[in-house]
């Protein structure tokens, strides 16, 4: 059967519930109506919280701390499809703990690979993030990522950065991470007006780009080797990178 | 004439380029709440320039002015360059700047030298007192130490730097003195011994420290390399050699021809590969290379290694344990940690290996997996050759039991 969710982890949660509780057997799981239905039979999950927090405590109860972790982020991969794949995670985690190590199973190998990815993206994206000054002092950065990184990088940032405000705006999720004197957290953006930069920031772009030009070496020049490491996808708000 | 900043920056970024230093990594986790600055364990690198090295430090010079004559060196006296300099003050809110906005993972400071050794080594200081005190920066700094400096001011920069170090510039005492004839060997290595004592006395582990030799400018051979570096490694004196293949900016008669040479940038490549055996694979210089011997420049030197002692392949990757996986061409670390987890549940075949994503190019030629080897050439390395040669053209034909069947590779 086709279960079809809201592809929030709330929903993943109360469709964990409804798998064990209603012993559905699920071929496959999907965030929007298909629209061509063949003769599959086919669910709605509604998201229900206090389903959700049932499954959730279950969850911390019965797997790792590491475990519980490599749930979380898988689910923030979401441009990928991993609901059948974590299903089948959390399936044989809590039937049988030891077999969660078991990469020659195809699902368990998907998910380590998925956070592999997810953390070699969260680690390009501590380097490749371009803080921009505000008048006001803010920085202030956007980011258009694969997956849903906002919540690693406003850690990282929030240990760098001491004292000075900043906002780590994720323009394809709507999202900012928003750190000031009194403010630590993740907002959805409703709105948004372009901000005015410090007098001093168009000098520092400048003074970067000429030490970024400076720092190659002529007889070394190998754009390709350059592609691999920062892919164009990186580019968009590197300065550097800009005509 | 007065430069601008971004003059300055310009020249003294683009005199520091030929060290190839840049990482931060292997620095602990000092992170202070409210205070600018954190180094990260791994490092980070924030940029790749166009010749795909990477940004991770602002590396610049104090200043490009020097009263040494290095043969191979841009900033030497007798070259007639445009001389500048920063003052500690300018460099310190330039990587503050830099920092904030994350264009940077912190500091790596060079000088040329200026009036005397220890005139410019209090000079870089100031530069990291301003950075540490003033503006109470955490991030990562490395310091080049300068030859000849006194011992006060080598303490102070081993208690404000992550990272100091001083180039062996050339891999010979020979070699030195025909082309740097105002450097030894021993005036080089002195300071880091210093540092290393020092920072010994101070705690448990030492501060990490490294160096750099051209490659390519002299005659020495890789096998010299290597032993030196594996020497330096054993005594820990450093935690990472540097190479870097040799790039012509001068003319000079003890040098190649810049216009004939090109940077030895594959036999810099194999130098690297071979340090890395060095480092995480337990090798050891002489098993990599024999006396006066250079590296293999078709084969990376695992393969090279393993082409030359076929008696200990192939290898069971069911039974081997991690140190033995970990010297099959083509697995390396990840790999064998892969198959140690996966081979707990199941036998492993070629086929579950290339289900983990383990490349079998290589390594097939060298290992038994189950009731799975590769049948049709027989381990006799001038066929081996043949075939990893020949990779991707048709010179080996698939049979029914070869592997590419798996794989989708020939």
């Amino acid at each position: 059967m086709i279960l079809l969710y809201d592809g929030s982890f709330e929903g993943f949660l109360s469709l964990v519930y409804e798998v064990y509780y209603e012993k559905l057997h699920v071929s496959s799981i999907v965030k929007k109506m298909p629209e061509t239905l063949l003769f599959e039979r086919f669910h709605e999950i509604f998201t229900d919280e206090a389903k959700a927090r049932k499954v959730l405590e279950a969850i911390t109860k019965h797997f790792t701390k590491e475990q519980q972790r490599t749930i979380f982020h898988t689910v923030l991969c979401d441009t990928r499809e991993y609901e059948m794949a974590l299903l089948e995670y959390i399936r044989i985690g809590f039937k049988n703990k030891k077999e969660l190590r078991n990469i020659n199973n195809t699902n368990l190998f998907y998910i380590q690979n998925l956070e592999k990815e997810l953390l070699s993206l969260v680690h390009k994206m501590y380097g490749f993030t371009r803080f921009e000054e505000l008048e006001d002092g803010t920085l202030y950065v956007k980011i258009e990522t694969k997956f849903n990184i906002v919540p690693f990088l406003g850690e990282h940032f929030c240990k760098r950065l001491g004292n000075i405000p900043f906002i780590i705006h994720d323009v394809k999720r709507s999202l900012a991470f928003v750190k000031n004197d009194t403010l630590r957290e993740i907002r959805s953006i409703a709105s948004f007006v372009a901000p005015t930069f410090s007098n001093e920031e168009e000098n520092f772009k400048v003074l970067w780009k000429s030490f970024f030009k400076a720092a190659a070496v002529e007889s070394r020049y190998n754009p390709k080797l350059q592609q691999s490491w920062v892919p164009l996808l990186y580019r968009t708000y590197m300065s550097e990178f800009q005509v | 004439m007065k430069l601008t900043t971004e003059d300055k920056l310009s020249l003294l970024a683009g005199s520091a380029k030929y060290d190839v230093s840049c990482s931060s990594s292997g620095s602990e986790n000092n992170y202070k709440t409210g205070e600018l600055g954190c180094a990260h364990n791994s490092g980070i690198c924030h940029s790749f320039t166009s010749d795909g090295r990477c940004v991770s430090l602002l590396k610049v010079l104090l200043t490009n002015v020097c009263i040494y004559d290095c043969a191979y060196c841009i900033n030497r006296v007798s070259n007639d360059t445009p001389r500048t300099a920063f003052t500690p003050r300018e460099l310190a809110d330039l990587t503050i700047n830099f920092y904030k906005r994350n264009y940077i993972e912190g500091l790596f400071l060079s000088s040329g030298i200026i009036k005397n050794e220890d005139h410019t080594m209090s000079l870089l200081l100031q530069t990291l007192r301003i950075l540490r005190h003033e503006y109470r920066f955490n991030g990562y700094i490395h310091v080049k130490l300068i030859p000849g400096a006194s011992k006060e001011l080598i303490e102070e920069a081993t208690l404000l730097a992550h990272r100091v170090s001083s180039n062996i510039e050339l891999p010979s005492s020979k070699s030195l003195a025909l082309l740097a004839p105002d450097k030894t060997k021993e005036k080089l290595l002195s300071p880091l011994k210093h540092a290393r004592g020092i920072s010994l006395q101070r705690s448990a582990k030492p501060i990490s420290m490294s160096t750099q030799m051209i490659i390519g400018a002299t005659s020495e051979s890789d096998f010299e390399i290597l032993k030196l570096s594996s020497a330096l490694y054993d005594k820990a004196l450093l935690k990472r050699v540097y190479y870097s293949a040799y790039i012509a900016v001068n003319n000079h008669k003890y040098l190649p021809v810049p216009e004939l040479s090109k940077p030895p940038l594959l036999r810099e490549h194999r130098l690297y590969q071979a340090d890395w055996l060095l480092r995480f694979y337990g090798f050891s210089y002489d098993e990599i290379l024999s006396e006066n011997q250079n590296l293999d420049i078709q084969f990376d030197p695992k393969t090279f290694w393993a082409l030359s002692n076929l008696h200990l392949f192939p290898i069971d990757v069911n039974h081997a344990p991690q140190e033995i996986l970990v010297r099959i061409p083509g697995i390396g670390i990840r790999g064998a940690l892969k198959i140690l987890q996966a081979r707990r549940f199941k036998k492993l075949c070629f086929e579950d290996l290339a289900q983990l994503k383990i490349s079998l190019k290589k390594a097939r030629y060298f290992i038994i997996a189950g009731k799975d080897f590769h049948r049709s050439s027989s381990l006799y390395t001038e066929k081996i050759k043949l075939a990893l040669i020949h990779q991707g053209s048709n010179i080996i034909q698939p049979t029914l039991f070869d592997t590419s069947i798996y794989t989708g590779e020939l």
